[in-house]
């Protein structure tokens, strides 16, 4: 095969968004393994015969070969990899809910192969299990650790201790938690040792570590997000209301 | 050269159409204006009519021309079924197959999560209050079989969820007549994940 930077074939790949384009056309994002998210456009693929039609669906394993050296790269062929239950009903928001993260947060054309792995297995945990939570929080740390974020969960970053699960801390986007004392919190998010220390250890057992992590993962995901909020934020909270 | 200012005016507005660019917009000016002035003013005439007497049917939301549409008078209807379908085309559909004789409701649109086109966007609240008449019995859900369609699908059950109704959802599988060979394996996949004791 004649080696071409501006073709690519057979890459393993998710669908993480697709919108009209042109009457008959979808433009496509795309979180591929080996070169991270990338927008194709996928001509025709609205017409009701279009062999894409029937593939190009989020939440499956795809082999994409796509072409062209403009930012919208031309999308051949797609080819169904398949071995994973859909998502259904609850799973399948918190499935949006993740694409929504990675359209928003990753930037084009940037690898990110273990994240593409644990894109992966969150999906299919979200498939099989009942409990959403955990799934969601341990999704958006290691997304943060990936992207260059990484929380810190473990020790105090003023004194260098470790956390101490009895004691309240204020955790600063960037930064990390440190010790509350009798210092005020307006430039961070007041929350408990316990909370930051279940995190770590990924135990979502308890039910102020819930509620406390996700106001956490809030608040650091909405400085990193900017002015424009998570669709899918808004409608996982108006399911829960109903 | 630029064009005049009301050729300009024309095609702009003619790029308000889905799928219209400037390109398109330009030719079907030129041809509204150079070919086919029967055509153009026709089109001035049923788009001025349209827009002064199309309003939304009060009870299945379709197009009408009435405060009730004619299907939703009907009393030839079964009145405890309510099919959602996203479309007036998708309704459409579902009387050509001649297979369902309950009423309908037409969401206009679908949940699309990453656009923002949320539960409020496509009147869900007006759904609630059209199944909750007291009369429907079922909803059949029949919202396309795209993830948003699926996510339509699974709010509306949600949202019903609370209320005496039973809330069904159609099924999918492989078309009628469709050979193995020359389905798509989404389609398959689905189908044997879906399938049945007979
Ligand atoms: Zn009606």
């Amino acid at each position: 095969m004649i080696a071409n930077k501006y073709r690519q074939d057979t890459e393993p790949a998710f669908v993480l968004h697709a919108y009209p384009y042109l009457e008959t056309s979808l433009v496509v994002e795309t979180f591929t393994r080996n070169f991270g998210r990338i927008p194709m456009i996928a001509k025709g693929a609205k017409r009701p015969r279009s062999a894409l039609r029937g593939l190009l669906l989020a939440f499956q394993p795809l082999h994409l070969s796509w072409a062209g050296k403009s930012e919208l790269r031309t999308l051949h062929k797609v080819e169904w990899q398949g071995g994973q239950p859909s998502l259904q009903g609850m799973a399948l928001i918190c499935g949006f809910y993740l694409n929504e993260l990675l359209v928003r947060l990753l930037r084009r054309e940037d690898p990110h192969e273990q994240l593409f792995e644990y894109y992966q297995e969150t999906l299919i945990a979200l498939s099989s299990q009942q409990d959403y939570t955990p799934i969601l929080r341990h999704f958006e740390q290691r997304m943060l650790k990936e992207l260059g974020y990484a929380l810190t969960l473990s020790y105090d970053v003023t004194t260098n201790k470790p956390l101490n699960a009895q004691e309240k801390y204020c955790y600063e986007i960037e930064r990390g938690p440190k010790i509350l004392g009798a210092g005020d919190c307006s430039r961070g998010l007041q929350l408990s040792g316990r909370t930051l220390l279940d995190m770590e250890t990924g135990d979502y057992s308890d039910s102020i570590t819930r509620q406390q992590s996700k106001a956490l993962m809030r608040y650091i995901l909405n400085h990193y997000l900017g002015d424009q909020p998570l669709h899918t934020r808004q409608l996982l909270k108006d399911l829960q209301q109903l | 050269m630029r064009a005049p200012a009301s050729l300009e005016d024309l095609i702009e507005s003619l790029r308000c159409l889905p799928g219209v660019g400037p390109r398109s917009a330009q030719r079907m000016a030129y041809h509204l204006l150079q070919r086919d002035h029967i055509g153009a003013h026709q089109l001035v005439k049923a788009l001025d009519h349209a827009l002064e007497h199309i309003k939304h049917c009060e009870k299945c939301n379709n197009f009408t021309e009435k405060a009730i549409c004619e299907l939703c008078c009907s009393q030839r209807r079964n009145a405890e079924l309510l099919c959602v379908v996203e479309m007036p085309a998708d309704l459409l559909m579902m009387e050509q197959a001649n297979c369902y004789k309950g009423l309908y409701f037409v969401l206009m649109g679908k949940l699309s999560p990453l656009d923002g086109i949320g539960p409020k966007e496509i009147h869900l609240d007006r759904l609630l209050r059209r199944a909750k008449d007291g009369i429907v019995q079922e909803v059949v859900l029949a919202t396309n079989f795209t993830m948003e369609g699926e996510a339509t699908a699974h709010y509306i059950s949600e949202l019903l969820h609370t209320q005496e109704i039973k809330v069904t959802r159609i099924a999918r599988g492989l078309p009628v007549g469709g050979e193995l060979e020359h389905v798509d394996s989404g389609t398959l996949a689905q189908a044997v994940l879906e399938r049945r004791v007979i």
